[in-house]
């Protein structure tokens, strides 16, 4: 589809991004010789005692809190311990050190505090092991079987997660056994998106340039696999664009069972970035309820255009077409016209601009190649001509559509109405989606089919 | 799809029925042949003295199916993967290891139903058995299995038979009665399997695993809930209801004439005589092959479901082979596994049916704590984190479950 978005990602280009990723083995901090013999293993370390300066018993540890930040290796922002039968936090500046036996304090006189959770934070134990977590190389769902800790840019940051199998099973033995970090099967925390999280979001810079890489299908196949919160995350993770983009391409009972667990809200708000098309063809399959609790929450002019493409009939023109349009007046420039159109670069409808008189009614459809070859001080008017487009009204039924289509080809169609004021525009991706629906070629059953 | 106007109201009964089966389906297949076979030797060997059993079970089942389908519909996750979360490497690997030797043992007894069935018939069991393997994966490997689901679904229905068998052998209803409500029992071998067995049978440990699964894979959402409940009450109940008949029949007849202990499948389909006559051994046998087709059909599916769970998403039979090889694995091998058991000649079918279930309560013991604990975790639950009356509730059940564990494992080893 289109070239992801990606403003928000500060200073970081795409170009470079991808070089990143082509060499990111090489990169990563794990092939550093003095990280990877200090990796400990966060499974190992839970229930190993707390000790102060003297070697003395403080308590066990129960887990280990981090804070996200920009950096790509969150860093250990404290330690959940329990002592006697209570839990209390340790500031993680009391670490003196953290081996894969004990923790030892640099104190021996110790505040103990009560934790509470801070937004920008997430326990490694009871947030991130075992969780579901996105494997942005391998580009699927695993859940995490251990996670690695060692010191860098001097804090104690989490450098590597394990998702192997092997390392599940090194868990079930007794004692030193489990322990033994196994950093054959760790992969570079860069390279995973975690989700899990007591307020919602792991903000981890450099999985979320990764992931704006992806293609959206592949971004759609990844949210599908995902399940209940960790789905949510992975969404509110991406850009709006990317996760409009992806979400046009999920199967649509996928896509309404995720609508139907999303705020309205943050439904409304990605459906508003969808092509227009796209979430009138969903919306229109909610329960009129649930259709009604976004349409409030949308912004009040895309609620009511989405309102009247709802309303169409889908086996209509004025059901299937999609709202987008660049529209221009015969006595605009050639170089206002190619401004509009680089301005929505993104948008599938790109490939030109529909030109109209001064009251509005539809005269020509001109192609990006008319405009480039014309000197950019000219008027449209000047570009205005055969082949003219074909134009149907909302009304026009699918099978005439089709025909036009075949007799047409090469040109989209545009929709105008009664005043002969375009309205929208079909293109040859909207036919094939509103014969795939008919034919029954995209699965109606929802779900994996644990029962069909 | 289809025009608009035409559809709302299609799409609401298509939505009613896809919310309106799970619970059904969980209440019938359990009762299965080993269900149907338990019940009726309870009801042969002790008459109605211990229907309070069944009552205790089934309310057990209504309460931790109900728990079941709102853990799915709130966490969105199977019951594996979430113990795994929860609880660590250890748990979601015992958890799992517990599910699948339940569910192997419980596809075992749908292949002895299967087996029994045939030699009713006449059939050789290795004609039956493997022929019956090959049906169920070929069909639910395959997308007609909706279809096919149905008829294995009107089949079962036949043990509905049993309401009006029980009616025609003209039962003590009073006795019956005081049986339901008065707890007693001989302290005796033979009075502890039946009763653990009719526990395990009723309160199926993949029943409970199936039912949260089929909330999250169809993505059923808290409005989908308040139809889900219905659904799984009244299919727990109609568990229940059927299962009573069945003890209520076999006390009248069987046990009244004398046959207090069930050693083959002819002498438990004699209970439906009073109704069927001469034809009460085909009308057993086409319910046992409607059952045990129904649940097999199932069975491996959610089994495989739960593993794939375990190690990181889900998988179901919309995945390709190579795409989730694991799930295929598991689906042959429990199907292979359990086929292959029965299939040891001289194996004793009525014996695998009534231990199965045994293992069945065994194996329940863990998974019902785990969900216990899921169901009072504020943080995964919410608003719908169990009460603390709920939660007394639910630890007397797990109670029960664990005396009669202790009181049959005391039986067979000392």
């Amino acid at each position: 589809m289109k070239a992801p978005a990606i403003t928000g990602v500060p200073g970081v280009a795409s170009v470079t991004n991808v070089t990143k990723r082509l060499v990111g083995r090489k990169d990563s901090v794990l092939a550093r010789k003095t990280i990877r013999e200090s990796l400990v293993s966060v499974a190992g370390l839970i229930g190993r005692p707390v000790r102060d300066t003297d070697g003395r018993d403080i308590g066990h540890l129960v887990d280990i809190v981090v804070r996200h930040s920009a950096d790509t290796y969150p860093p250990v922002s404290g330690l959940i311990i329990k002592v006697e039968k209570r839990k209390s936090f340790i500031n993680g500046a009391r670490i003196s050190s953290l081996t894969q036996d004990e923790i030892r304090l640099s104190t021996t006189k110790i505040n103990l505090e009560d934790f509470k959770r801070r937004e920008g934070e997430s326990l490694l134990d009871a947030d991130v092991l075992d969780h579901q977590i996105v494997d942005v190389d391998g580009l699927r769902v695993v859940r995490s079987s251990d996670l690695y800790l060692a010191p860098l840019d001097k804090e104690i940051r989490v450098v590597g997660v394990d998702i192997s199998f092997r390392s599940l099973v090194r868990r079930l033995f007794p004692g030193a056994l489990s322990r033994r970090p196994t950093p054959e099967h760790v992969i570079d925390w860069a390279t995973v998106a975690s989700l899990a999280d007591g307020s919602g979001v792991v903000r981890t810079s450099s999985s979320r340039s990764k992931l704006s890489q992806l293609r959206p299908a592949d971004l759609a196949d990844l949210i599908e696999d995902l399940e209940g919160r960790e789905q949510e995350a992975f969404i509110e993770m991406l850009e709006p664009e990317l996760a409009a983009d992806a979400l046009e391409e999920m199967e649509d009972d996928e896509l309404q069972g995720l609508l139907r667990g999303l705020p309205a809200e943050r439904s409304a708000s990605l459906l508003e970035k969808m092509e227009p098309d796209e979430s009138a063809e969903i919306l229109r399959d909610l329960t009129d309820d649930h259709r009604e609790s976004i349409f409030q929450e949308m912004d009040t002019k895309v609620a009511r255009e989405l309102r009247k493409l709802v309303s169409f009939d889908e086996k209509l023109a004025g059901g299937i077409m999609t709202t987008h349009l660049l529209i221009t007046v015969e006595t605009d420039t050639v170089a206002h016209a190619l401004k509009l159109l680089v301005d929505n670069r993104e948008r599938d409808i790109s490939d030109g601009v529909v030109v109209v008189d001064s009251r509005g009614r539809l005269l020509d459809h001109i192609q990006v190649v008319e405009l480039v070859a014309a000197k950019p001080t000219a008027t449209l008017a000047t570009l205005i001509g055969a082949p003219f487009p074909t134009a149907v009204t909302p009304e026009t039924k699918l099978e005439e559509v089709i025909e036009e289509f075949g007799n047409n080809r090469g040109s989209s169609i545009i929709v105008i109405d009664e005043k002969k004021k375009p309205v929208g525009r079909i293109l040859a991706d909207d036919l094939v989606d509103a014969l795939a629906d008919e034919s029954g070629y995209r699965g109606t059953s929802q779900g994996n089919g644990v029962l069909s | 799809m289809t025009v608009k106007v035409d559809t709302t109201k299609k799409i609401r009964i298509g939505a009613f029925l896809a919310v309106m089966g799970p619970g059904i389906i969980a209440g019938l297949s359990d009762d299965d042949p080993a269900g149907i076979t338990t019940y009726s030797q309870l009801g042969a060997q002790f008459a109605y003295r211990m229907l309070w059993t069944l009552v205790i079970s089934t309310f057990a089942l209504i309460l931790f199916q109900d728990l079941g389908a709102r853990i799915g519909v709130v966490t969105r996750q199977g019951l594996i993967g979430l113990v795994r979360q929860k609880y660590g490497a250890r748990a979601g690997l015992l958890a799992v290891v517990s599910l699948v030797l339940a569910n192997l043992g419980t596809m075992t007894a749908e292949f002895a139903g299967i087996a029994t069935a045939g030699q009713l018939f006449g059939f050789s069991k290795y004609l039956t058995v493997p022929i019956a393997a090959v049906l169920v994966s070929f069909l639910v490997l395959r997308s007609s299995f909706a279809r096919v689901e149905k008829v294995f679904f009107a089949l079962s229905a036949v043990f509905f038979a049993y309401v009006i068998a029980g009616f025609m052998s003209h039962p003590h209803w009073g006795t019956a009665l005081h049986g339901m409500v008065t707890p007693s029992m001989p302290l005796t071998h033979d009075a502890v399997y039946i009763a653990t067995a009719t526990l395990g049978t009723t309160l199926a440990p993949w029943g409970l695993a199936f039912i949260q699964s089929y909330a999250v894979d169809k993505r059923l959402t808290r409005d989908d809930l308040k139809l889900l409940r219905v659904d799984v009450w009244t299919g727990s109940l109609l568990t229940g209801v059927i299962g009573f008949f069945v003890i209520v029949t076999c006390a009248a007849t069987l046990n009244a004439h004398g046959t207090t202990n069930i050693t083959d499948a002819a002498q438990a389909a004699a209970a439906l005589k009073p109704l069927a006559g001469t034809l009460a051994k085909d009308l057993f046998a086409v319910g046992l092959i409607g059952a045990a087709l129904l649940a097999a059909s199932i069975l491996p599916l959610s089994t495989a479901y739960s593993i794939t769970d375990l190690m990181g998403r889900p998988s179901g039979v919309d995945d390709k082979l190579e795409e989730a090889p694991l799930f295929y694995a598991t689906f042959g091998i429990l199907t292979v596994v359990a086929a292959v058991l029965i299939l040891i000649p001289g194996a004793p079918l009525i014996t695998i049916l009534i231990i199965t279930q045994i293992l069945n309560a065994v194996l329940l013991l863990p998974l019902l704590l785990y969900m216990y604990g899921i169901a009072k975790d504020k943080r995964l639950m919410g608003e719908f984190a169990a009460s603390r009356n709920m939660r007394g509730i639910y630890l007397a059940i797990i109670t029960i479950v664990g005396v009669c564990v202790s009181a049959m494992l005391w039986f067979t080893f000392f």
